[in-house]
């Protein structure tokens, strides 16, 4: 395998794995109450139990 | 407790558009989402604020709300606030109440309802130049001497116009501790509040708050028996002798506590209000047209279509500057990659053909937002609302769900939570169901795209906006019957009366205008630069790998005597059929193939799932791997035009009919290609269950339309 196709290999799989990234972030995000989306906004709006 | 010492929070409330907001970012900074229109703010926000003299505070912006009566979710987010019954908060140390200065004794209401908190007060008296406008002279040392010393600052947050004696203001209250007295209840009435809370001691153990009983006693609906843990069948008779000594009194139980709030508040204001009377004036006159029952409509439509056509004629040599950076960037880019074909194909064709391909939008975007920015701090959304309401209410909606609606065409996810200002859960969930077919700025390059590429060189530049106006409808045309079905038939929605305080008609502030058009601006670069180049660079991967150099030489052989560059094109067609995304959209063609897509669009229509706006540069990619062609947007239209069926009963005419164009316009506009969007409104509607028919719904009801349209005007061109 030549360096360019381990370069081009490595490329893709950091965008991959980042999107994974995110996506895992978001619904975590979404889990404890907070905003889907990527704005932040809806923060701390659960009330107390 | 000393001045300086750090946690101290101070709340921020007040009547809907009376401007928290404007005063929040005047007084922190930040720059928190204004709006001339009520119900912009559903949420608790926070920031920083310097009161002088080492007093730091966090200012907190809370929704709007008439009185301490929770009807709807954002509501109950400023009581359950005040009262600190939010997670992660405690009790704020003040609250500052913003009130309309041009509205004084109705919003005074509010203020009085919170002195039963016994939270030290600020009340900030707003558009303070509006009311002097107005005639309105407003003596505040006499209205601060009448509620014993309450700091009372008179402010125009828009125009930066006392802020810093808000500041000051601020840390005076926290010093001094000073509260605004409470009303004084007759004899009777106090006793009955007495009674209910004896009651409430005497079940749970502890005693409750002054707030939480007048709740009790005063509400027809209220949630604080449960949160107190009290049970029903003994609070319901406890309550019931109650509001019989309250109606003793002479009162209606219900009407007892704004009736004897808002007579202590006509005998505080004696003297401290003068002038006025001319409230209305010239909005009134310019209302009588805007929102006739035929004019109205009119004008708004012919706004509509303006400000689309202005879009497009604006946008047209910033898009065309775009292009033309790209095409430089390529240029300058691909010789240094020269001996690395793989990676000169990522660079060029992957990450700057795709990215330049969805970059190339932004001045749409920019204009498009100047415009909705300038419609909105003018006061003309508002009446836009009133506008829709006619139509809102025959589907089961009201007036209430316009706001949401209209955050909708920005973004779905505003949009969603915003119908927290909506009270009934049913209504809620029905415009919640709505929104996301609202014609979302993510939909935009994909119009914009296929209206500058088809519509307009074929049609002429007029068809442009008025197809663009279409597609913004298409969405609302199938969300009012979807509500209307789901309001009447399925959730059984009683009608609601809608109230919608107009705002006043202002010039719009040109830094506020500059702001959101950056906001959006930044965003889209934002997401130009992460996701979108993420999935850039993966929906390459899929269309130039595997890369069997057979195929190369089986058409290299084939080809003797045919011009160099129409065998490169060959290969390089033949190379991304037969990769990865090749052969997946090639399998699953099938199923858009009434609705006239072939195998790219195919990919692209998939590859959009979890965000609408990736089909630009997913068609950028597979056609300029596919094409060998340079996909900015400018180019990325030519190779389109230029796209041909290679088989089946299709073969030699253009992929992108009239048909085909239409169809994956209505296909866009109805489908649920949002991933964010389908979690916000699981997270909203409580669970995965009205996400998932939300999901399925729109979907299905997009391939149908677009198969209908596909179908009916290919017969008819």
């Amino acid at each position: 395998m030549n360096l360019e196709a381990v370069l081009i290999g490595a490329i893709v799989g950091v965008a991959a794995g980042w999107l994974l990234r995110r996506w895992l972030a978001a619904a975590r995000r979404r889990k404890e109450g907070g905003c889907a989306g990527d704005c932040g906004c809806a923060a701390k709006i659960q009330p107390k139990k | 407790m000393s001045a300086a010492e750090p946690g101290l929070t101070v709340a921020l409330v007040g009547n809907p558009n009376t401007g928290k907001s404007t005063l929040f970012n005047a007084l922190t900074g930040l720059r928190q989402r204004v709006g001339n229109y009520p119900g912009v703010t559903v949420a608790r926000k926070s920031g920083q604020c310097d009161c002088g003299e080492g007093t730091k505070v966090e200012l907190v912006d809370l929704p709007g709300l008439y009185s301490l009566s929770a009807s709807s979710p954002d509501e109950q987010v400023v009581i359950d606030a005040l009262s600190g019954h939010l997670a992660d908060d405690r009790r704020p140390d003040a609250v500052v109440v913003v009130i309309d200065a041009t509205n004084l004794l109705r919003n005074l209401f509010l203020a009085s309802q919170l002195s039963e908190l016994g939270l030290p007060v600020v009340l900030v008296l707003n558009q303070a130049d509006v009311a002097a406008e107005q005639g309105v002279k407003i003596n505040a040392d006499l209205l601060s001497r009448r509620l014993g010393g309450v700091p009372v600052v008179l402010t125009s947050a828009w125009k930066g116009e006392g802020i810093a004696a808000v500041r000051r203001a601020i840390g005076e209250a926290l010093r001094s501790r000073v509260r605004m007295p409470a009303v004084e209840w007759p004899a009777l009435v106090e006793e009955a509040l007495a009674d209910v809370a004896a009651g409430v001691a005497a079940d749970i153990g502890r005693a409750p708050g002054r707030a939480d009983v007048e709740r009790l006693l005063f509400d027809s609906t209220t949630s604080v028996g449960q949160r107190l843990g009290w049970e029903a069948p003994r609070r319901e008779a406890v309550i019931r002798a109650a509001r019989d000594k309250v109606r003793r009194a002479g009162y209606n139980p219900l009407a007892a506590e704004p009736l004897i709030h808002y007579e202590r508040l006509r005998k505080l204001l004696e003297g401290v209000v003068q002038g006025g009377g001319n409230r209305t004036g010239g909005s009134a006159a310019v209302d009588q047209v805007l929102l006739h029952r035929v004019f109205g409509p009119i004008v708004f439509a012919g706004i509509m279509l303006g400000m689309f056509a202005a879009v497009f004629w604006l946008a047209k040599f910033p898009m065309q500057w775009i292009s033309g950076g790209v095409d430089w960037l390529k240029a300058v880019v691909a010789p240094t990659l020269d001996g690395l074909p793989m990676l000169q194909s990522l660079v060029t064709d992957g990450m700057i053909g795709g990215v330049g391909a969805f970059l190339a939008f932004l001045p749409q975007i920019l204009i498009l937002f100047l415009f909705v920015s300038i419609l909105e701090d003018s006061g003309y959304m508002a009446r836009a609302a009133f506008i829709m309401d006619r139509l809102f209410s025959w589907c089961g909606l009201n007036g209430k769900s316009f706001v949401p609606m209209l955050s909708g065409f920005a973004c779905a996810i505003p949009g969603l939570l915003s119908t927290r200002t909506i009270e009934d859960p049913k209504a809620r969930l029905a415009t919640a169901f709505a929104v996301p077919f609202m014609s979302c700025s993510a939909r935009f390059p994909i119009y914009a795209l296929m209206c500058a590429a088809f519509i307009g060189p074929v049609y002429g530049p007029g068809w442009e906006s008025v197809v663009m106006v279409g597609m913004h409808c298409v969405g609302l045309l199938f969300a009012v019957p979807t509500a209307f079905v789901l309001t009447r038939f399925v959730l059984k929605v009683k009608p609601q009366p809608f109230v919608l305080e107009l705002p006043r008609y202002q010039m719009p502030k040109p830094r506020d205008v500059l702001w959101r058009m950056w906001q959006n601006a930044a965003e889209f670069v934002s997401k130009a630069g992460t996701v979108i180049f993420a999935i850039t660079i993966i929906v390459w991967a899929l269309s130039y790998f595997p890369r069997d150099p057979a195929v190369e030489q089986r058409i290299r052989a084939t080809s003797v005597g045919v011009a160099s560059a129409a065998v490169d094109a060959q290969v390089q067609s033949a190379y991304v059929e037969q990769s990865w995304m090749g052969r997946f959209g090639k399998s699953v063609q099938p199923i858009f193939d009434p609705c006239g897509f072939d195998w790219k669009i195919t990919v692209g229509v998939l590859a959009s799932f979890p965000a609408r706006e990736v089909i630009v540069s997913t068609l950028g990619v597979t056609y300029s791997v596919g094409e060998g062609a340079e996909a900015d947007s400018q180019h990325l239209q030519q190779v389109m035009r230029a796209a041909k069926w290679t088989e089946g009963p299709r073969i030699g005419t253009p992929i992108f009919s009239l048909a085909a164009v239409l169809a994956l316009m209505v296909f866009f506009a109805l489908c649920s290609q949002c991933g964010p969007t389908v979690a916000t409104l699981a997270q909203e509607t409580g669970g995965w269950k009205w996400a998932a028919i939300s999901f399925f719904y729109m979907t299905t009801l997009a391939w149908l339309m677009a198969v209908a349209v596909y179908q009916v005007v290919s017969r008819l061109t």
